[in-house]
Parts: C-alpha cells; structure tokens; sequence
C-alpha cells in the first residue's frame, strides 16, 4: 500500500506518519488466552454496569459478566474460561482512577458460550444483538454502538476505514484479511438504520484493496477516498469532508442524519451475526520505537504486560506504555494495566524515545495552534483562560467544541501541551 | 511480574519537531537577507549599526545567561537565538543618520528592559522591545525638541505632506539615487521602492523587503494577516489622499508604503508573535489601526510615527483578541 509519507494538516502543518508504512502487510498475530483478564465493568459511554457474576463463580468465554439496565449501557463478557478470582477496584486506563473489574483466572477447558439467536432481517432483532454482544464503536469512542443503530432518519451511513492515527493499521490489516467479513458487518448496520447511501471513506488509493473493493461495489457501497489528513479521521469532521454537511455544536451526526462507525465495530457485529461470538477479542496494532507496528489479535482484558511478553519484548527496556495512538492514548503507570474491547492500539517507547514535551518553554503566541486546530478554536487563548480559571471566557471561546485531537500540541514550537489546558477548560466549562 | 518504573504522561507523546529556536533562527537569516540588502545600498555605517545592535544584545544576552546558569536558575533564553533577532531588528529599525551610540543605547534598552526586564516581571512581552525602546529615545528627543521650543523634530519641521506640493518638494532627499551598474536614474518613488539611502536601514531596499517578507511570512508562518492589512489599508489610505489631493497618488503609495519605518515595520515588528493578536479578526483590526494611526501621525510630521503607533497598538492587543472570534466548526450553519 502507497501509504503517503505526511498527512497534511490545516495551517501547511504535516504529520509524520511513515511509520504506518507497509505495517498493513504484517499478519495479525493471535496471541493465547491469558492466564488472568481484568474485566472492566465500565468499557462504554454511559452507565456503568454491575457485576452479574460473584467471586469463587465458574465462568465460560463469552458469559455476560456485567450489565446494566438503561439505554446507554452494554454488557461485558468474559474473554476466557475460569474462575472469578475477585471483583475489585483496579487503575482504569481511560477514566484515569481506580474502577471496578471482574478479575477471572484461566482455568478449565476453553469454550464458548454462543449469544442467543436474533433474526438478522429486523432491525430491532439487530439492534439488540448489538447491544447484547457488547459492541462500541471500537476506535477508541467507546460510544455504544446499539444507540447509534437506533437512530431514526439516518440517510446516510459512513463507514470510516480512514485510520488516522499516526500508528495504527490495525482496521486495514482487517480489510485485508476479512475484507467479506467486514463488509458483511457493514450491510448489517446499514440494514438497521435504514440508510439508503452507504460510504466507504478510505485513506487507500484505487486498486490497493482489489478484493474489499469489489465486494463493495458489488454490494452498492460506494468508495469514496479522503485526502490523507490526520483530523479528517475525527468522526465529525470526515462528515464535512465527505458530505459537506456541519455536525451541529453540541450534538451528533446522526442529528443530521448521518452514522459513523469504524471497520472494527462492523467486524465485531458479523462476529456476534454469524459466529455468535460477543466482544471477547479484537485487533490492535502494537508500535514500539525499537520494532515498529504488529498487528495483534488479544483477548479483551489480557494485561499489557502479558502482551509484550507474548511478543517478546522485555518490559523493563521500556520506560512509557500508552493505551492507544501516539496522538491520543494516555500512558499507563503499571503493565498490569488491561487493555480494553476499544484499545485499538499499543504504544511501547524506551527511554531513549524523545520526550518532547518535558521541558516547556513559555507560550509565544505564534498563532501556530490556532492555525492547525481543525475545529477553527483558539487553543492558546483557552490555555490563558483555564490557567485564570475564567469560566465566562472558555464559553465564549467555544472550548466545548474541542475534539482533542492533539495537534495543537503536536505543533507547539515552546512545546507545550495545551491539550491538557483544553480539558481543564472543558471540564470548568461544565459546571454549571 | 517486576515492579514497573512506567511514566505516566497524557497524550500527545510526538511532536513535530519544529520549536522556538529554529524559527528564530529562521527569522534572523532571513533578516539577515535584508541587512546584505541594506548594507549593499547604505554603506559601511549599515554594518556598523548592525554590528553595535547585535553585539551589545549578545554581550548582555551572554552576561545574563552565564550568572543563570552560575546561579542553578533555568536561563531564561537558552539559545540566543531570540536575542540575535531582537538585535538584528535593533539595527535595522535605526535611521541611518543616527548616531552609533544611539544603536548601542537601543539595544541595551531592548534587550535589558524589554526583552528580559519584560519577561521577567510581566510574564509575557506586551511591548514589542525594539519599538518600546525606541518610543523611549523619540521621548528623550521630543523632550529635547519642546525644550528648544519646538514641536517638531528639527528633521521633520520642513515637511508639508498635507498638500500636493508639499509632499512633492519634500520629496528631494529621494531624487538624486542612481541605480547602480545600470547607472539609472530614479524617481523618488522608484527610489522608495528599489534604493533608499535615506531612512530606517532596513528599509534601504523595499523590493527586497517585500520578496524575503512574503517568504519568510510564508515559510516561517507568521501572523500575515496583520502585514496585509496594514499594507493594504496604507495603500487605501495613501492612494485616497493623492487623489483627494490631487497629487500623485502613486508617489503618496510609494511615500507611505515603503518608507523603511512601514515595510520592515509591517513584516518584522508587527507580526512578533507576543505583543500581538491572536485572532483573525483581532489581527486584521491591529494592521488596520496600525496602517491608519500611523498614517496620522505621518502627516503630523510625527518623528517615528509607526514605532509609536505599534506600541499604542501593543497595549490594546489583548482587547483585539476579545473583539470577534472565528466561528468554530459547529457553528457556521447547519445545513440539514
């Protein structure tokens, strides 16, 4: 694949992402069971569920071990067969504090335990099993993907195999090695919403995916290829770019009767379809400044440490672990740190990878990050807002309306990262 | 499993790799094009003047860095690469006929009071240093001038720009340049344009000005909203009083556009990314007021006019800022 070398973003600003570069061509690489899986019972938007399991309790892969009651809610599963060792609070990767997790050790025979039937020619039927088979939008939103199916006046539903992020390749290794299964998902979802327009945005050039390609236009979806920019890969923002329509500030696409999901999440919809198979396992892909891109097959709540080992990699050689992109994913403090059904990649940098925001120097006021925001905001002056704490200021510069992509810090000549002041602001900005 | 030592940071973990030496540094050989240029059309006091202005910002920059770094304290430039174009812009703001020690007192001035005296105790440069400094030299001399019974510097007591005719004889310091190797003669507006001999050094070629401006703005991603309307808006202003004059509009244009104090000023000082706005509008607002007070207070016969708008305009940045803001993504229509 002709990945180009620069994403182009806003403002002339480019992006290195040659790293992505022929990663696509590595096959995944199925990594066993682990001996012990930490299930979180928050791996959504929305309320978090309860445990349904208790401890000392025999479980089999795919048993719902939480759930709750509520619109916004979906199930988890127990991605191996064995006995639940405890139900405690463990650091949580994304909600950054401690949280509640079913902690099951590996024992017994592996098996699965099927999802019940649905009749995949009702919407309902398939909305449903969605939701019982613990799918979310599975890049890294987390956004219960049932929800987003439920939606009524959905015209258009765009499926995003953009992959923006400057390490991952994961969703088109998918492409490659299921391209039938992926698009299988896909007419499923758009079986649900009623779409009648079905968009394919791809970053691939024509002829790059020959199979997934024609299993496309057999199937009436049409391709449409986006110019290779690290923003564009923003939910919102890839509406505008494909259809010329504005998400609304405040809301969400299907307000305008657009859908988004990601290759993954239609994967792991033919998965629960066909193989009756919940969200258990998925594909990531694992970088490392030492080795560069894997493409990995994990069991959801397999702890990164057993990860790397399985990889053999020596965990002491590295020194900052990050659940998810470089641009986006938070380091983590501990390799016994989980990984998530929406942990679409891992991030392993020794001590001698630059460490680029260590030393901060003060803001110059470049206009460099206003210049490269994708969603036209002034991050500096929130920066000058959050750190004065003026609440009427954040609002009215619109810090709400920040997607968090990073690149304003990405481009910083004083190195800041003002992204941490775009949260603060958001986070003053909400109070009421 | 091995007790980690994990750092635990937030996103994002890359950077472009592009910081704030490299653009200064950046800025300064581009600078440094224009003072070949200046030098080239001035002469040898042109060196000299950049030499003083570049040396004394260096020597104090250096005193300054080496007590820093004696004393454990994080030094507040760790390259002097932001002194260097402090001090380059020093040597090529001063007139040409102004004394060397005056250059020397500048940059002393820039680099001590507004440089490190401003970031030291303000936080942030409000003022631009080099105008800043020279606001406080154009003080000394107005005081100097009142004090002799004059309004206006002795310099500028002849200069009529109010009429057709006036602006036409005072227009005689720019006649007699002569276009070297070609051996052409220049009109004083060809002469504001290509080869100035008179006037701010940096100012000595605006042609050149205006080729390494635009790249550098371009390159280099300066706040070029503020250079193109101050431009744009001196040219509307200079054009509009030649006509109602009924004057040559073309030499009002070449008069007041690129007189060195405006076309350096324009694309070196008033784009410092601290003292100014940050908002699109705020920046077309700040080169608008900049183009139209400076403009007044040229026809004023103001001694440094420009200098002195820059700083008035520098207190009011911040409220630039404030005026109108862009309309995020979200908010510029829905379209269902």
């Amino acid at each position: 694949m002709t990945t180009p070398k620069h994403f182009e973003e806003k403002g002339r600003f480019q992006m290195d992402i040659s790293m992505k570069m022929g990663a696509e061509k590595k096959p995944f690489k199925i990594l066993k069971p682990p001996k012990k899986a930490i299930v979180f019972m928050q791996q959504h938007i929305g309320k978090c569920n309860l445990p349904t399991v208790n401890e000392g309790e025999k479980v089999i892969t795919g048993q719902k071990i939480g759930d709750a009651e509520g619109k916004m809610t979906v199930p988890v599963h127990s991605p191996i067969t064995g006995v639940v060792e405890g139900i405690r609070k463990v650091y949580h990767p994304v909600l950054n504090c401690p949280d509640t997790a079913v902690i099951i050790r590996q024992e017994g025979e592996e098996g699965l335990m099927p999802l019940p039937s649905f009749d995949l020619n009702d919407r309902n039927e398939i909305i449903e099993l969605t939701r019982e088979a613990g799918i979310v939008g599975m890049g890294g939103a987390a956004f219960p993907t049932h929800v987003k199916l439920a939606c009524k006046g959905v015209d258009t539903f765009i499926v995003n195999a953009k992959e923006s992020d400057p390490n991952l390749v994961c969703d088109v290794r998918l492409m490659i090695e299921k391209p039938r299964e992926v698009v299988s998902g896909i007419k499923l979802m758009a079986k649900a919403l009623g779409a009648r327009r079905i968009v394919f945005a791809t970053r691939t050039h024509k002829g790059e995916l020959p199979e997934l390609e024609k299993i496309m236009k057999e199937g009436g979806i049409e391709v449409k290829r986006v110019r290779p920019s690290y923003s564009v890969g923003s939910e919102k923002l890839l509406v505008e770019e494909l259809l010329g329509r504005e998400v609304p500030s405040g809301t969400f696409p299907p307000y305008i009767g657009v859908v988004v999901n990601n290759i993954s999440t239609a994967y792991a919809l033919y998965k629960a379809a066909h193989l009756k198979e919940p969200v258990i396992s998925r594909g990531m892909s694992f970088y490392s400044d030492k080795n560069g891109i894997e493409n990995v097959w994990f069991r959801t709540g397999t702890m990164v440490g057993e990860v790397l080992g399985s990889l053999g990699y020596d965990i002491r050689k590295f020194d900052r672990l990050i659940i998810g992109s470089l641009m986006m994913g938070w380091s983590i403090p501990s390799s016994e740190t989980p990984l998530l059904k929406y942990s679409a990649g891992l991030t392993a940098l020794s001590p001698e990878y630059p460490k680029p925001y260590e030393k901060q120097l003060p803001c110059i006021r470049c206009g460099y990050c206003d210049s490269v925001c994708p969603v036209d905001i002034y991050p500096s002056l929130i920066m000058k807002e959050d750190k004065e704490k003026d609440v009427k200021a954040l609002r009215r510069l619109k810090v709400m309306d920040c997607i968090e992509c990073g690149l304003c810090s990405y481009v910083c000549p004083s190195h800041i990262r003002l992204t941490k002041h775009l949260w603060g602001g958001k986070r003053k900005a909400k109070r009421p | 499993m091995t007790k980690d030592k994990l750092k635990k940071e937030e996103p994002p973990h890359i950077h472009i790799g592009f910081d704030k030496n490299e653009l200064m540094l950046k800025t300064f050989l581009m600078m440094s094009i224009i003072a070949l240029a200046s030098i080239i059309v001035m002469g040898l006091d042109a060196l000299i003047h950049i030499m003083i202005a570049l040396g004394t910002v260096l020597i104090v920059h250096s005193t300054i860095y080496s007590y820093q770094v004696w004393k454990d304290i994080e030094p507040t430039y760790r390259s002097p690469a932001s002194p260097m174009v402090a001090g380059m812009i020093v040597g090529l703001a001063m007139p040409i006929a102004a004394p060397f020690e005056v250059t020397a007192g500048v940059a002393l001035l820039t680099i001590l009071g507004f440089k490190y005296g401003q970031g030291k105790y303000f936080k942030r440069k409000y003022l631009n240093p080099a105008a800043a400094s020279k606001v406080i030299l154009l003080l000394v001399l107005s005081l100097k001038t009142l004090n002799e019974g004059l309004l206006f510097h002795t310099h500028h007591i002849d200069l009529d720009l109010m009429t057709a005719t006036g602006l036409q004889s005072s227009m005689w310091i720019f006649s007699r340049e002569t276009l070297p190797i070609i051996g052409f003669d220049l009109s004083p507006a060809q002469s504001l344009f290509l080869w100035q001999t008179h006037g701010w050094i940096g100012g000595a070629s605006s042609i050149v000005v205006l080729i390494v401006g635009a790249i550098a703005a371009y390159w280099l991603r300066y706040k070029w909203r503020i250079i193109v309307s101050t431009l744009v808006t001196m040219t509307i202003l200079a054009a509009g009083m030649g006509i109602y004059l009924n004057g040559d509009p073309i030499l009002r244009i070449a008069f007041h556009v690129f007189t060195g104090s405006l076309i350096f000023l324009a694309f070196f000082m008033a784009t410092e990314p601290q003292s100014t706005p940050m908002t699109n509008y705020g920046q077309y607002m700040f080169g608008f007021f900049l183009a139209s007070l400076t403009f007044g207070l040229q026809l004023l016969n103001v001694l440094g006019g420009s200098i002195i708008a820059l700083v008035i305009l520098n207190v009011f940045t911040d409220q630039f800022d404030k005026i109108v803001i862009k309309k995020p993504y979200g908010h510029k229509g829905v379209k269902k």
